[in-house]
């Protein structure tokens, strides 16, 4: 990111990778957005991520019609997508190599086999059972490569009576909870308007091969992992579900879920309040009397604020409706980022309500930490992409290119690390084997 | 996968992390290392921690043990009571001293404030991995900004994302202190690419983690369609942010309760399968018609179709519009509270709830760690500690000279 050796030399070709999981091969049948978030933690610091596609069933990021120039609803595809397109796709698996094997084929199969066996991890995240109908199970992989890591990613786990249930980001949210505690009291549920489960399953899942991987460097043994996106969910839940058990106290009930406001602690004001613009918020948390008086003295002072509806925390508390209303009235005629500084430079926890736009190109701390790089792709030109937010004294995220066009790699794995020749290749393309 | 025998142990055992947390970032992180083994010894002020204050509390009686936010945020732990005094801070040095990994919610201000030097920390002790998850960062022009989830999720980006059609109505914080979750999750890989990276080099390092990238990377296709056809995506009641509003998902029951079901128009199984579904019940109207084969046809009759499907779900039950929906092959799910989940039969069947342990007055089934590995158990859950609880051990590990002036 930051250095320029780490940059993609424009080459394209698999190079030798830096950071702590270099020299781990993973051949990876994930797809869709858990699975390949999930593995892109690996490419990013090292692993060689060898994805494995199926041409005959693209990858739904492939698909998905984020493209420059081209705004529409993700709904809105393309019948005949040009698969090396799709943006998300490109976000989703750069520093990761492609490859297309038609499992159905028998050379195909045989092919995965012999990749597994180079292999040291193996990741998928199909619906429980498709690898071991394709013969691929534990034992089998095992057999292959005797210390292997096979992970195994999915909305239900891999058993219970609703394993086979189809599932993503947000059907995950709905059954473990995670949207019916989000929303204002006595409406629909606002939830979740992006798939946070699948961001979340999917660190979780890197989580698991991390430890996976760390535990067979002491021990030299594989494991079979099985994370269930919905128990990371319910694990996510935090107090209110503590509340359910210890106290019996359910969160069907009036006033829950709070929106925007904070029971526990009681902080007040704590919302987000209307700025200048169209559309444009600002979030304001004030705790205790030390922040409420920061807040007056920032305002200047107004005469409302020594009304005695407001003259404790518990009174502010109280009486949020009004107090909201006249919060709202001085946040109004500024801009969000004013009113965020202003607070913050006081000492009042506050924060402007960011768009993509703002964090991309005006964000200065997302600035500092580099987070967001760039990288060329053949098909779609420079792009940016979503860094690593971590920092580390003695590590950094190796990026060495683009997303892998549909089989671009073919050649590069087949031959140079499976060891066929390039006319085996060329025939095993002839028979729609890759 | 669920026996026990002939497998490891956890595979943070006989690591030690000392936690100086403050937040549900740093404490969650913390308590996911002390689920799968480690010894987290959470350092505590005398007062204990803010988590302690912080409600709601067990069978509603106030004290430094009963809050649920603590329990939930510091189960498997052990507690210290250092306080700042010259002993306090010996004793907490000699504590580093002894850990693999130093895990700090502190910004860079308050770090000057607790006597704290992270690259003096690592000069003397090589091997110590430090894991600092901050606001925003430990570095840059917001770095000592305050923040709260509220706060986090805003300037992140993930908030823009979250609430009603209703653009009069600002965007609504999802629950369960999310932001905070976010961060925790990048610090827990964090410091394992820093343990393997130490596996190898027997070095350790410092693993800033900042709550804010880490949301700002966290908002799936925000950024995306910024990076390609720069657009901005606009929340939507309870579905995905989009250029441009699309259908309801949700839809209500005759149970009252709601379900989340997104058709999508141009896939062609569902639709038939959907179609076939409302057939069986005489609820399909015209939609088993010819034209609704085409896919411009259903297009342009989409409010038609909305229509009949939120009249079909309003006569079935949620149970039924979630289990026989899935039963054919339609991603549907139920909208649940958190208090139906001990009723569900594939969590119980999971032995995803298990009994706490160490908690005689309290006998509950918690949320186990939702890692599954055949080659290691995953321990049974551990109640939080009471403030102090460990100190006096502690301490003792720590020496006799440490023992002195210290409080607990």
């Amino acid at each position: 990111m930051r250095a320029e050796p780490m940059a993609d030399d424009g080459s394209r070709r698999p190079r030798v990778r830096r950071g702590p999981l270099a020299g781990i091969r993973i051949a990876d049948f994930c797809w869709m957005g858990v699975g390949s978030v999930a593995t892109r933690m690996l490419a990013d610091f090292g692993a060689e991520v060898i994805k494995i596609e199926n041409r005959a069933r693209l990858d739904t990021p492939r698909r998905l019609p984020i493209y420059k120039g081209d705004p529409r609803s993700y709904g809105d595809e393309d019948p005949n997508p040009d698969p090396n397109k799709g943006g998300l796709f490109n976000n989703y698996c750069r520093n990761k190599l492609g490859v297309t094997i038609n499992m159905r084929s028998p050379r195909g199969h045989e092919l995965a086999e012999k990749l597994i066996a180079q292999s040291s991890v193996v990741t998928e995240n199909f619906a429980p059972g498709v690898m071991e109908r394709w013969g691929l199970t534990y034992e089998r992989i095992q057999g292959l490569s005797p210390e292997a890591i096979v992970a195994h990613m999915s909305g239900f786990g891999q058993t219970g009576p609703y394993s086979s249930y189809r599932s993503y980001g947000p059907i995950i949210q709905a059954v473990s909870g995670l949207t019916f505690i989000s929303g204002l009291p006595g409406r629909e549920p606002s939830g979740w308007g992006f798939s946070y489960m699948d961001n979340q399953a999917a660190y979780y899942n890197s989580a698991a091969l991390l430890m996976a991987i760390m535990h067979r460097n002491v021990t030299g043994k594989g494991a079979e992992i099985d994370v269930s996106a919905v128990e990371a969910g319910v694990s996510l839940l935090g107090p209110d579900l503590l509340d359910v058990i210890v106290n019996s106290r359910p969160t069907q009930r009036p006033g829950f879920p709070p929106g925007n406001r904070l029971e526990y602690p009681r902080a007040a004001p704590h919302g987000v309040y209307p700025c200048a613009g169209e559309d444009r918020w600002v979030a304001i948390a004030v705790f205790d009397d030390v922040d409420w008086k920061r807040l007056v003295e920032i305002m200047g002072g107004p005469a409302w604020a020594s009304d005695p509806r407001f003259g404790s925390q518990q009174d502010r508390f109280d009486n949020q409706d009004a107090l909201d209303a006249r919060l709202s009235e001085w946040t109004r005629s500024r801009e969000p980022h004013e009113v965020m500084h202003l607070l913050q430079r006081g000492g009042v926890c506050a924060g402007a309500v960011q768009d993509a736009r703002d964090l991309n190109e005006a964000d200065p701390q997302v600035a500092h930490y580099d987070l967001f790089f760039e990288l060329d792709h053949p098909v779609i030109g420079p792009a940016r992409f979503e860094g690593n937010p971590i920092r580390f004294s003695r590590i950094e995220q190796d990026n060495w290119r683009s997303a892998p066009l549909l089989g671009e790699d073919n050649s590069y794995v087949f031959t140079e690390i499976l060891g066929l020749s390039d006319d085996e290749v060329r025939e095993l393309a002839a028979e729609g084997a890759i | 996968m669920n026996e026990t025998d002939g497998r490891d142990a956890a595979p943070y055992r006989g690591l030690v992390v000392v936690e100086l947390a403050d937040d549900p970032a740093g404490e969650q992180t913390g308590k996911q290392l002390a689920e799968l083994g480690a010894d987290v010894i959470k350092v505590e002020p005398p007062e204990g921690a803010q988590s302690r204050r912080t409600g709601p509390f067990a069978k509603n009686v106030v004290g430094v043990n009963t809050s649920l936010t603590f329990w939930t945020y510091n189960a498997s732990k052990r507690s210290v009571i250092l306080d700042g005094s010259a002993a306090g801070r010996a004793a907490l040095r000699a504590l580093i001293a002894k850990a693999d990994v130093l895990l700090v919610t502190l910004r860079p201000s308050e770090l000057a404030a607790a006597g704290l030097d992270y690259q003096q920390l690592l000069e003397t002790h090589p091997r110590l991995v430090i894991l600092s998850v901050t606001p925003f960062g430990l570095e840059g022009p917001w770095a000592d900004y305050r923040t709260s989830d509220l706060v986090g999720l805003a300037a992140g980006g993930p908030l823009m994302s979250c609430g009603y059609d209703d653009h009069s109505i600002p965007p609504i914080r999802p629950g369960g202190n999310q932001g905070y979750q976010t961060a925790a999750s990048f610090a827990h890989c964090g410091l394992l690419l820093a343990l393997i990276e130490r596996q190898q080099t027997g070095a350790g390092q410092l693993v800033d983690v900042s709550m804010h990238c880490s949301l700002a990377v966290s908002g799936e296709l925000a950024n995306p369609y910024w990076f390609y056809p720069k657009v901005l995506v606009q929340r939507q009641t309870c579905r995905h942010a989009q250029p441009e509003m699309t259908q309801p998902a949700l839809f209500r029951c005759a149970d009252d309760r709601w379900i989340y079901f997104t058709l999508i128009l141009a896939e062609q199984k569902p639709w038939e399968a959907l179609v076939d579904w409302m057939a069986s019940l005489d609820l399909a109207v015209d939609l088993a018609d010819a034209e609704y084969s085409d896919l411009t046809y259903r297009q342009q009759n989409f409010y038609h179709v909305q229509e009949l499907i939120e009249v079909f779900f309003l006569l079935m039950d949620s149970a039924t519009a979630y289990h026989e929906g899935q039963r054919r092959g339609l991603p549907i799910g139920p909208v649940q509270a958190p208090e139906d989940l001990f009723d569900d039969p594939h969590l119980a069947a999971r032995n995803f709830f298990a009994p706490v342990s160490g908690d005689e007055e309290t006998a509950v089934l918690v949320p186990t760690s939702p890692f599954r590995f055949s080659s290691f158990a995953v321990p049974s859950p551990r109640r939080a500690p009471r403030l102090g609880e460990n100190t006096t051990e502690i301490l003792a590990d720590l020496g006799e000279a440490q023992h002195r002036g210290i409080p607990g």
